[in-house]
């Protein structure tokens, strides 16, 4: 292998990387001004609109502000780890991300331009799901390291909680790779494409895993409803109550890099990933093409953004042990019971509408037998 | 509880343990058990004041606020008809102040000066430490002469302590920009001064004042 | 003694009283402006009204017709007044309003308000309208009545008590009464204004807001002062007096009626002379000689700030460091040192300014150390002859008898105390003045001031004694203003004047009264007396009724300060008789 050769090999892994690293912090920072005014909207406010036109900057503005902060450093915490773990954070967050496409992808990739670090590799989902487990690793030695009971708790809150949701989230995850018959991202994506662009989603044969994973996602996330490692009320900030300045923009980066992979994630698996009514279904060469592409699947990952977004203000925080509950007693048992018949559909090579059936009668019936078990559950007056 | 328990207190904590009951969790049906209403109903709520209702975010510096009549905000030193200070340093406001920000130094009024000859005594300084004070208004309530009157100046802001500490000029001052823009009548609104700062008042052609009484 | 009933209460009077010493005798306030007890009675302020009548042997009761003046009715045996009856009570509304007639209501303004009887006993007895519709007489204040006085003509009630103590009195007659009825003022013969040495008074005895002090005058409403029992140090009457005070700054003194001591009033030189306690002057803590720093620092932190009286302590005094345990440890090892060298060359010079328990503490502890320690009687200054009132027509000084008011010309209040301190430690006293003629051999000087000199240059140190001190070897002074001496000294203490400390005053005929403390040493001086008992080491903090009682079980010419607390009027040292009454 010449050094040409490297180089052709080189240079659009370099570029894939550039832009993740570019674009990401950008995209950090305008999804704090998303946010706010969202947030804003859905409280009848107008939000930041100060700085700049709509107050496009503030998110700039509070970049430099928070760049320009003082570090401290606080007497009492394990500096080595306390520094390390908003590093972790950021960079367990940062790695998900080069085995998801954020552009068209073909399955057979042969050097040229492409949107992905790491292309065609065999097993994407695992490497996805394997780093972004770690990310509980930068926060649990953040609250370690604050030496501070709340930001421990913090943590263990945290630990316990990508514990339990990542069994839901791989259960609900494997019925779609069963499907496609690959780990392999982009053949998932591919397997979804269908003559009108829209009929081949995963979304439509599997819809409660689709609420499985995204509700799994969500705590992977730690956004609310399940931001329990970061209650403000109850744990004073949780494991970052000791951090300030630039080390905090690192975890919140984190948390927000966390999004975007969860909804690319979202996008890829269940929402068909580049594939839309009117758009060509194949990669080509075409560069028109290929924005168009890109274009689609960049719209549906906002909107999931945005949706998880509005989350936050629809719904309410949950409790610890309904938050626990809702894991173990809820969703990993019907991410099983999917996984097992939907196996079995599989593997007597049916069509895929017994899929989507079975999908709402599995739903409907959890509802029934949480409703019955609710219902008949009754208490003894005890002794406490 | 003490370390030395009597048996009684003993009896009664065994009694108080049974005292302690499980509220159960409330029931749910069958929509409320499958969630996604639920959820669906906060997103509509959500979206529904998104797009639908009216923002109520005022827009400060450029939009003002109109402070209701009775709002109690930073201090004047009124004048009388002859631009005068009204305050006869009687102390009323000092010693009736909670907060202690008033503090006054009194002296003969100038003798030789014809402008103030029916005065004896006025306020050789008069400071006012707005941060120390409260705003509330008994300083107003206090003045037999309705010299010191608090405006409906809200945006009280300073660079420094020492600048937010009042003295008698800075006082006047407001007045004269509060009475001026119109913002602030004479808000207490007896229509004269006090028996003790003019000597008009005691005329018999000139009525007595509203509110004080006939004989001041 | 005769049998009052007052109210249907019964009460025992002297033979001297009238009804309303009797109603006060029974706790019943009868109100009144132009009586006082010191002073002749003329009735006529007619706030006293009150119905008389007689309880007859048989036991049946003859009220008069009409009412009386209280103050002009000797109380005699069977005597039956009523205060509370509707009669008395409308006499004494219109009363009210009549005195009110003309009064311009400034009590905003008004320096009495707060401790007026016109505002006292209107809202006691008075009614809440004036049926006045006419114009009010104004008249214009007069500031030339006296140096110190100001007169306020439309707060007047006529009472014509300062004019009656002008001529009872001071005996001088200045003030009078000019024109009558409804233009009836207060004035003072063109050009002789009223300047006598107890002027003063005549503003604490005016009822209402007429007269005032220019001293005081708009200083502070009289509500913020907070007041304290306390002895003139002017002069050795020792006249009982009020400190009234506000935040650590003294703003008058007035007279205690003591009927052991001066009577009702003080003179001008003790009401206004104690300035000298709030003078920028003062020492502002401790300095030695040895330890540079010590004080410097003090007197750096506190140097033209010296007129924060009457405010709360600077952030800056908080940041000094405390010298004086340093300073007291040097000079005890000092005087230890010098005692034990040559004890004879060791002189303590006591001031009698000092309180008595203070030349105690020190003369108990140098003795202590060795009998033959020199302890001498510091300069005691006299200032002219004891002026005494009332003046006759001339201008000349009373008979002894006719004596009612005296200005000693011995300017300090406690020489007779400290001499019997300094006859019980050594037998006699020697004044300084004697110890230091020819060669006198004391090398080591340990020297208490505390006189009202706060202009060094005339100081109580005299040529002979600055003289006598030049070669010392070791010079500890104790005083409240810089000297001569406290220049050269080794180790100054910064001590405290009389508002500023607690003791006993013995005055010139043996009344020995107590003085509290009204405010505290400015800066970082202290009281004289825990100076001396930290230099003592004795045990616990400087405590007046301990060290009264140990003084009077150790002297016994002063076994009088054995009940510990003086009460108001002091204790005499032994019964004396000329008390005034």
């Amino acid at each position: 292998m010449n050094w040409y050769e490297i180089w052709t090999e080189l240079w659009p892994t370099l570029i894939a990387i550039g832009i993740i690293l570019a674009v990401v912090p950008v995209v950090g920072l305008y999804a704090t001004f998303v946010e706010r005014k969202l947030a804003a909207a859905v409280q009848d406010r107008l939000g930041p609109n100060r700085v700049g036109p709509f107050g496009m900057f503030q998110a700039i503005a509070d970049g430099i502000k928070i760049f320009l902060k003082e570090q401290i450093i606080p007497s009492h915490v394990h500096t080595f780890v306390y520094m390390l773990a908003p590093c972790i954070s950021l960079m367990t967050a940062m790695f998900a991300l080069v085995v998801l496409p954020y552009g068209p992808t073909p399955v057979n990739y042969d050097g040229g331009l492409r949107f992905v670090v790491m292309p065609g590799l065999d097993i994407s989902l695992l490497i996805m799901f394997a780093i972004s487990s770690l990310s509980a690793y930068g926060i649990i030695l953040g609250g370690w390291a604050s030496n501070n009971k709340y930001s421990l708790y913090g943590a263990i809150r945290s630990c316990a909680q990508f514990i339990s949701y990542e069994i839901p989230m791989g259960l609900s995850v494997i019925g779609v790779i069963l499907v496609a018959g690959s780990m392999n991202i982009e053949t998932i994506v591919a397997s979804q494409s269908s003559g009108d662009g829209i009929s081949g989603w995963n979304l439509w044969w599997q819809p409660l895993a689709l609420v499985i994973f995204f509700t799994s996602a969500l705590a992977e996330t730690n956004r609310l409803p399940f931001d329990l490692p970061e209650c403000e009320q109850e744990l004073v900030g949780g494991f970052h109550t000791e951090y300030g300045g630039i080390k905090f923009v690192l975890f919140f980066l984190a948390e927000y890099t966390h999004v975007v992979t969860v909804s690319f994630l979202t996008t890829l698996l269940f929402f068909g990933g580049w594939h839309f009514p009117g758009v060509p279904s194949e990669v080509t060469a075409s560069y028109g093409i290929l924005a168009l592409q890109m274009l689609v699947l960049l719209v549906k990952v906002c909107g999931v953004v945005c949706f998880i977004m509005l989350l936050r203000w629809a719904l309410p925080r949950f409790r610890f042990d309904q938050l626990m509950g809702l894991a173990w007693k809820g969703l990993i048992p019907l991410a099983m019971l999917n996984l097992v018949f939907l196996a079995v559909i599989e593997s007597l090579e049916w069509h895929r509408w017994p899929l989507a059936v079975l999908s709402v009668v599995l739903f409907v019936a959890a509802g029934y037998w949480s409703a019955w078990q609710s219902q008949s559950f009754v208490r003894k007056a005890s002794v406490a | 509880m003490s370390t030395a328990e009597t048996p009684v207190t003993q009896v009664e904590k065994k009694q108080k343990k049974k005292t302690v009951q499980w509220g159960d969790d409330p029931k749910i049906g069958f929509v409320e058990a499958l969630y996604l209403p639920a959820i669906a109903g906060g997103i509509a709520t959500a979206l529904k004041h998104a797009f639908f209702k009216k923002r109520s975010t005022a827009q400060y510096p450029e939009q003002k606020p109109e402070m209701p009549p009775n709002y109690r905000g930073v201090h004047r030193l009124n004048r009388d008809e002859e631009g005068r200070v009204k305050c006869v340093a009687c102390y009323m406001c000092q010693t009736a102040c909670p907060a202690n920000c008033i503090e006054i130094i009194a002296a003969p009024a100038p003798q030789d000066d014809p402008k103030w000859a029916n005065r004896d005594k006025f306020p050789a300084t008069f400071t006012i430490d707005e941060l120390r004070c409260i705003y509330c208004g008994m300083c107003e309530e206090a003045c037999p002469v309705d010299a010191i009157e608090l405006t409906s100046i809200y945006d009280l802001t300073g660079m420094s302590r020492q600048e937010m500490i009042f003295d008698k000029e800075k006082l006047l001052s407001v007045f004269d920009e509060t009475s001026k823009a119109g913002l602030d009548p004479v808000r207490t609104n007896r229509g004269a001064l006090g028996p003790a700062s003019e000597k008009s008042l005691q005329s018999a052609d000139s009525p007595p004042p509203p509110g004080r009484g006939k004989h001041g | 003694m005769s049998t009052v009933f007052v109210n249907d209460i019964e009460v025992e009077v002297g033979p001297k009283d009238n009804l309303i010493q009797a109603a006060r005798a029974a706790g019943v306030e009868i109100p009144h402006y132009c009586w006082h007890e010191a002073l002749s009675v003329v009735a006529s302020c007619r706030m006293c009204l009150v119905e008389v009548g007689e309880k007859k042997p048989d036991g049946t009761i003859a009220m008069g017709p009409k009412l009386v003046p209280a103050c002009q009715t000797p109380a005699k045996p069977g005597t039956v007044v009523k205060t509370e009856t509707a009669k008395v009570k409308t006499g004494q509304q219109m009363t009210l309003e009549f005195l009110l007639l003309n009064h311009p209501l400034d009590c905003s303004i008004c320096d009495q308000a707060g401790e007026c009887y016109l505002q006292d006993y209107t809202f006691k007895f008075g009614k809440a309208q004036s049926r006045l519709n006419e114009p009010k007489v104004q008249r214009l204040d007069k500031y030339h009545i006296g140096e110190q006085i100001a007169l306020f003509t439309d707060r007047c009630v006529m009472c014509t008590r300062c004019v009656r103590f002008t001529r009872e009195i001071s005996g001088t007659a200045e003030l009078q009464v000019v024109a009558r009825g409804s233009v009836e003022e207060i004035d003072v013969f063109p050009n002789k204004p009223c300047n006598n040495k107890l002027a003063g008074n005549v503003v604490d005895l005016c009822p209402v807001g007429a007269l005032c002090s220019k001293d005081f005058l708009y200083k502070k409403r009289v509500w913020w002062l907070k007041s304290q029992k306390s002895v003139c140090a002017g002069c050795s009457t020792g006249c009982s007096i009020e400190v009234d005070q506000n935040e650590d700054h003294v703003y008058r003194l007035r007279p205690r009626a003591n009927p052991l001591a001066q009577g009702h009033f003080m003179c001008d030189e003790g009401r206004f002379g104690f300035k000298y306690v709030q003078s920028d002057n003062r020492l502002k803590g401790p300095t030695s000689k040895s330890i540079n720093t010590v004080g410097a620092s003090v007197n750096a932190v506190t140097n033209g700030n010296g007129s924060v009286a009457g405010k709360l302590f600077q952030p800056a005094d908080l940041a000094v460091v405390d010298h004086w345990p340093a300073a007291i440890q040097e000079a005890r090892e000092k005087i230890k040192a010098a005692v034990d060298a040559n004890a004879s060359s060791f002189a303590a010079v006591f001031s009698p300014m000092m309180s008595v328990e203070e030349a105690y503490l020190l003369a108990s502890y140098l003795k202590g150390l060795n009998r033959n320690v020199k302890l001498l009687m510091g300069p005691v200054p006299v200032v002219g002859e004891d002026d005494c009132y009332p003046k006759n027509v001339n201008g000349s000084a009373p008979t002894a008898e006719k004596t009612k008011f005296t200005i000693r010309a011995e300017k300090c209040p406690n020489r007779m105390g400290v001499e019997k301190i300094l006859k019980h430690f050594q037998g006699a006293v020697v004044p300084i003045e004697e110890a230091i003629q020819g060669t006198h051999g004391i090398q080591a000087w340990y020297f208490v001031g505390g006189y009202a000199t706060p202009d060094e240059s005339a100081g109580w140190v005299t040529p002979a004694i600055e003289k006598a001190t030049e070669s010392a070897k070791l010079l500890i002074v104790q005083d409240i203003f810089p000297s001569v001496l406290s220049k050269r000294a080794d180790i100054v203490f910064a001590g405290s004047a009389f508002t500023e400390r607690d003791g006993t005053f013995i005055n010139h005929r043996g009344l020995a009264q107590a003085f509290r403390a009204a405010t505290r040493p400015p800066h970082a001086s202290r009281a004289d007396g825990r100076v001396l008992n930290e230099l003592c080491q004795r045990q616990g903090l400087y405590n007046t009724e301990v060290l009264r009682k140990e003084i009077a079980s150790k002297i016994p010419s002063l076994e009088s300060l054995s009940v510990g607390d003086l009460g108001v009027h002091g204790v005499e040292l032994q019964q004396l008789v000329g008390a005034y009454s």
